[in-house]
C-alpha cells in the first residue's frame, strides 16, 4: 500500500492520506483529480471494482464528504477516494461512464442528499422515494422526528408519561420548583 | 401535480398479488437481526432515554402494575407502537441499563393492528426468551461513562493547609460533564429539595448561568454550599450511574454560581413581596433556619435570626472544615438571604440573652433550627479525661479560629463524615505544627461498611490518616502521672445468634493500645435543647430526646415549629428541604388566621 502510494503521489496532488488498515488506506483529493485518479486505479493498478459510492453531510463545515471505495481484487486491498463538496453547491462528476453500477449509487445520493451528478442516467427519477417533497432525508437538516410527527398520525390511545412529573404525583412531592 | 396524482398511481397496485404472505419456508432470521423488542423490565428504571431518542415517536413511556416509583426508577416502562417503529435499534443503543434489547423475531400476523402496540417484557411475547436478536456490542455506547475528571489539590499539597481541596470546573469542562446528562430527571425525586436538575444542567448547556442561578434559588439558597458539600443523593438515583459514573450533580451546580457575580445574584433574587407586618423568630442560623428565613423573608415577613455563635452558618461553618467549604463562599450563601432584609442577631443566645418567652410575646411564629452542637460521649473508663475531646467541640474552635495544643498523636473515635472531618483537620494542624501526621481513626465496621461517604474515606488515606477497621473502644489509657497515653480497643467480630439475627462481639483476645496523647470522641451529637426552659419543656410534646413534630415541623405548640437537623438528623440538603417546608406551613397557617388571633402582643 505504501509503494502505491508513493507511486500515486509522483502522478496526482493528493491531498491527506489515511492509512487505515494495511490493506485499507483513504485519499482526499480535489474535484478535478477523482477522475483521472479512478480511472489510472481501474486501469493500471488493478482496483477493478467499485465497492460503493456513499456521503457523509459534514453541516458544521458546510461540506459533503463524497467517498468512492475501490478494490484490488487480486492483491485483496481497498482505496477510498474523497472528495468535498460545497453544502450550497452540491453538484459533482459522475463516473458511471468507468462502472454503470455508479449510476445507481449516483441516483441514490441524488435523492437522499440532494447531490446533482449531471449527465448520470435517470438521476432525476425517483430512486425509492415516491412522491417526496420535503429536503433530502439524509441532511442533517433534516428533522426525522418532526417529519414522522407531521406526516404520519399516531393510532388512538397513544399517550406518554413524563418520568419526573409521574414520580412527583406519585411520591406525594411538594415544594421543589414549579 | 404529483402531490395531486399520486394518491391514484396506487390505484395501479389493486389487482397485484399481495405481498405480504404468512412465510411457507419459515425462515429463521439472522442471529443478530433486529426483530421485536424485549426488555428486561426488572433492569430497566424507567429513563425514558428510548422515548426521546427515537426519530419516529414510536415510544411511550406507561405506568406498569407492580412498578412503583421509587429512588432511581420511575416506576414507568416503555410501550412500543410497531405501526411507527423502522427497526433502527438507537433506543436499544441509547439505553442507560442495557436493559432494551431485540429478538430476532421478525413474523407476526395479526388482523388487529393495536395488537403491535405493547410493552415488551410485560405483555407476554413469545421471543421474550429468545437468545438471538440485536444487542448493544459491548464497549459500544452511545453516553459517555466516565466523568469529566475534577482538578484537585495533591495530597500532600492539601494536607500543609486548610486551602480548598476541589478547583471546580471551568466553562469548557462543565459543558462536557454536562452533555453527558439524558435529562430523564429520576434524580428531582431523590433530592430532598427536589432541585431542577436536568433543567440547571441545561443552563449550563447553554451557557445561561443567570438561569441557572434562578433556577438554583427557586428551591435552595445554599447553592455555594450544597454546590460543594452536598451528600448528592441526586447522583445515586443517576440513570448513567448503571453503566458508568453519574452526572457530577453536585460540581455542576458549584459552577453555576462560580460563574455569576454575587451582586448578579441579588439581582437575580430580587426585592421581597411587599411587607405584610407579620413578624417571624428564628433561633439558629444554620443552613435549615436561614432557609426558612429566606422563603418567609421573600413572602414579605420581617424575619429575625437569632444566633447564639459569633457568626452565622451553624454548622457550614463551626462544623465543616474549610478545606471543603471556604468560609468566603457560606458568606456569599448568608449574604443573598440577608440582601432581602433578613435580621441575623450573631452572639445572642436564647435563653440566655433573650428568652423564649419573648421570642413568643413579639412574633407570630417561633422556629427552633438550633442543630445538633452537643458531642455524645461513648463514657467509657477514663472519658473526663481533659485531652479526651468531642469532634463538634473541635472543629468549632478550628471554625472559630481558636488555638489549642495540637496532640502529636491523636485518636478519633467513629466512623462518620464528622470523624473523618475531625481527622483530616488535626492531620493539617499536625503537619503545620509538627511537620508530620499521626492521626488515627478507630472504627466499628469492616472496611466497605464505614459510614463516611468512600471519598471522604479515601482522602483521608491520601493524606496519611490511618483508619483502624474493626475496633471497638474498651477504655483510655492513662499513666500513673495523669497522662493519657492512648485508647484500648478490642477486635469486633461478627457473629449470628442463636436466632439468626446478626450481631458483634469483641474479641479480648485481640487488643490493641492505639498511642494517642488525645482522643477524639466523634461518636454522635444531641441538640442543646436548654434554651426551652423548664416550663415550655413540660409543655411540649417529646418524641424521646427529640422534639415531637407533624409533618410541616409543628410542634405540639401552634406557635412553635422546628426544624433541621435537632429534628432529622445531621445533613445541610434535608435542612434546606426542611427550612422550605416549614416556611411554606407557616404561610399556610398565617393564610388561615388574621395577624390579631396569632401573635400575644398584637391581642392586647
Amino acid at each position: 500500500m505504501r509503494t502505491l502510494l508513493a507511486r500515486l503521489k509522483e502522478r496526482f496532488a493528493l491531498g491527506p492520506i489515511t492509512e487505515q488498515r494495511p490493506d485499507l488506506a483513504f485519499v482526499t483529493v480535489e474535484r478535478e483529480t477523482l477522475r483521472p485518479l479512478l480511472r489510472h486505479l481501474r486501469d493500471a493498478e488493478g482496483f477493478t471494482h467499485l465497492v460503493l459510492l456513499t456521503a457523509v453531510d459534514w453541516i458544521e463545515e458546510g461540506l459533503f464528504q463524497l467517498t468512492w471505495l475501490v478494490h484490488d481484487r487480486r492483491r485483496a486491498r481497498d482505496i477510498g477516494l474523497r472528495v468535498m463538496v460545497a453544502r450550497d453547491a452540491p453538484v459533482m462528476d459522475a463516473v458511471h461512464d468507468l462502472w454503470p453500477t455508479a449510476a445507481t449509487y449516483q441516483r441514490e445520493l441524488k435523492e437522499m442528499f440532494g447531490i446533482d451528478f449531471p449527465g448520470s442516467p435517470r438521476i432525476d427519477e425517483e430512486f425509492i422515494l415516491e412522491g417526496w417533497v420535503d429536503i433530502p432525508p439524509y441532511r442533517r437538516d433534516f428533522d426525522t422526528l418532526k417529519f414522522s410527527e407531521e406526516t404520519f398520525e399516531h393510532r388512538a390511545g397513544r399517550g406518554t408519561t413524563d418520568p419526573a412529573t409521574h414520580m412527583r404525583e406519585h411520591l406525594g412531592i411538594q415544594g421543589g420548583s414549579k | 401535480m404529483r402531490d395531486v396524482l399520486s394518491p391514484f398511481l396506487a390505484w395501479k397496485n389493486l389487482f397485484r398479488e399481495p405481498v405480504s404472505i404468512a412465510d411457507p419456508l419459515n425462515r429463521e432470521a439472522a442471529p443478530r437481526y433486529r426483530g421485536f423488542h424485549k426488555n428486561d423490565v426488572s433492569k430497566c428504571i424507567g429513563c425514558g432515554t428510548c422515548e426521546t431518542i427515537c426519530q419516529n415517536g414510536a415510544i411511550d413511556m406507561v405506568p406498569v402494575a407492580g412498578f412503583e416509583p421509587k429512588d432511581g426508577d420511575s416506576g414507568l416502562r416503555p410501550r412500543i407502537d410497531y405501526g411507527r417503529c423502522c427497526w433502527c435499534a438507537l433506543c436499544v443503543d441509547v439505553c442507560t441499563t442495557g436493559s432494551l434489547t431485540m429478538s430476532n423475531a421478525y413474523k407476526w400476523i395479526d388482523a388487529d393492528p393495536d395488537a403491535f402496540r405493547f410493552v415488551p417484557g410485560v405483555d407476554a411475547k413469545s421471543w421474550d426468551e429468545a437468545e438471538d436478536g440485536y444487542r448493544r456490542a459491548d464497549g459500544h455506547h452511545l453516553t459517555i461513562r466516565e466523568r469529566v475528571p475534577m482538578q484537585e489539590l495533591a495530597p500532600e499539597v492539601r494536607v500543609g493547609g486548610f486551602d480548598e481541596i476541589v478547583a471546580g470546573y471551568d466553562v469548557a469542562l462543565a459543558k462536557l460533564e454536562a452533555d453527558r446528562c439524558v435529562s430523564c430527571g429520576l434524580c428531582i425525586a431523590a433530592c430532598p429539595t427536589h432541585m431542577s436538575i436536568p433543567q440547571y444542567i441545561e443552563a449550563v448547556r447553554d451557557g445561561d448561568y443567570r438561569r441557572g442561578v434562578r433556577l438554583l434559588y427557586e428551591t435552595n439558597p445554599f447553592s455555594n454550599t450544597c454546590g460543594r458539600v452536598c451528600t448528592h443523593v441526586c447522583e445515586t438515583a443517576c440513570a448513567l450511574r448503571n453503566e458508568g459514573d453519574p452526572i457530577a450533580i453536585r460540581w455542576l451546580k458549584r459552577h453555576i454560581m462560580d460563574q455569576v457575580s454575587q451582586d448578579e445574584v441579588r439581582e437575580i433574587i430580587g426585592a421581597p413581596a411587599p411587607a405584610t407586618g407579620r413578624k417571624i423568630a428564628i433561633v439558629g442560623a444554620g443552613p435549615a433556619g436561614l432557609t426558612a428565613a429566606f422563603d418567609l423573608a421573600k413572602a414579605g415577613h420581617a424575619v429575625t435570626v437569632f444566633e447564639a455563635a459569633e457568626k452565622p452558618g451553624g454548622m457550614l461553618r463551626y462544623g465543616i472544615p474549610e478545606y471543603r467549604l471556604p468560609y468566603d463562599m457560606l458568606d456569599r450563601d448568608i449574604d443573598a438571604i440577608t440582601s432581602l432584609g433578613v435580621e441575623i442577631r450573631s452572639d445572642c443566645r436564647v435563653g440566655r440573652d433573650v428568652a423564649m418567652a419573648e421570642l413568643h410575646e413579639g412574633h407570630d411564629a417561633v422556629v427552633l433550627a438550633i442543630g445538633l452542637h452537643v458531642g455524645r460521649s461513648l463514657r467509657m473508663p477514663g472519658s473526663e479525661h481533659p485531652q479526651v475531646r468531642k469532634a463538634v467541640d473541635l472543629l468549632r474552635s478550628i471554625g472559630e479560629g481558636m488555638s489549642f495544643d495540637v496532640p502529636r498523636t491523636a485518636v478519633v473515635i467513629g466512623g462518620g463524615n464528622v470523624a473523618m472531618d475531625i481527622a483530616r483537620s488535626l492531620a493539617r494542624l499536625q503537619k503545620l505544627t509538627h511537620g508530620e501526621v499521626k492521626v488515627t481513626v478507630t472504627t466499628r465496621k469492616e472496611p466497605g461498611h464505614i459510614v463516611a461517604d468512600p471519598e471522604e474515606v479515601r482522602e483521608c488515606g491520601e493524606e496519611g490518616v490511618v483508619i483502624a477497621y474493626a475496633r471497638g473502644p474498651q477504655r483510655l489509657v492513662i499513666e500513673e502521672d495523669g497522662r493519657l497515653t492512648g485508647l484500648l480497643t478490642w477486635r469486633i467480630v461478627p457473629k449470628i445468634d442463636d436466632k439468626g439475627r446478626s450481631a458483634t462481639i469483641c474479641d479480648e483476645g485481640d487488643a490493641v493500645v492505639h498511642p494517642a496523647d488525645m482522643v477524639v470522641e466523634a461518636t454522635g451529637q444531641a441538640a442543646d435543647v436548654g434554651l426551652l426552659g423548664e416550663a415550655l419543656t413540660e409543655e411540649l410534646a417529646w418524641n424521646r430526646d427529640r422534639l415531637a413534630v407533624d409533618a410541616d415541623g409543628r410542634t405540639s405548640l401552634p406557635w412553635l415549629w422546628a426544624v433541621g437537623d435537632c429534628i432529622n438528623g445531621p445533613d445541610v440538603v434535608h435542612a434546606v428541604a426542611d427550612g422550605h417546608r416549614t416556611a411554606a406551613a407557616i404561610e399556610r397557617a398565617f393564610a388561615e388566621t388574621s395577624i390579631e388571633r396569632t401573635r400575644p402582643d398584637a391581642r392586647r
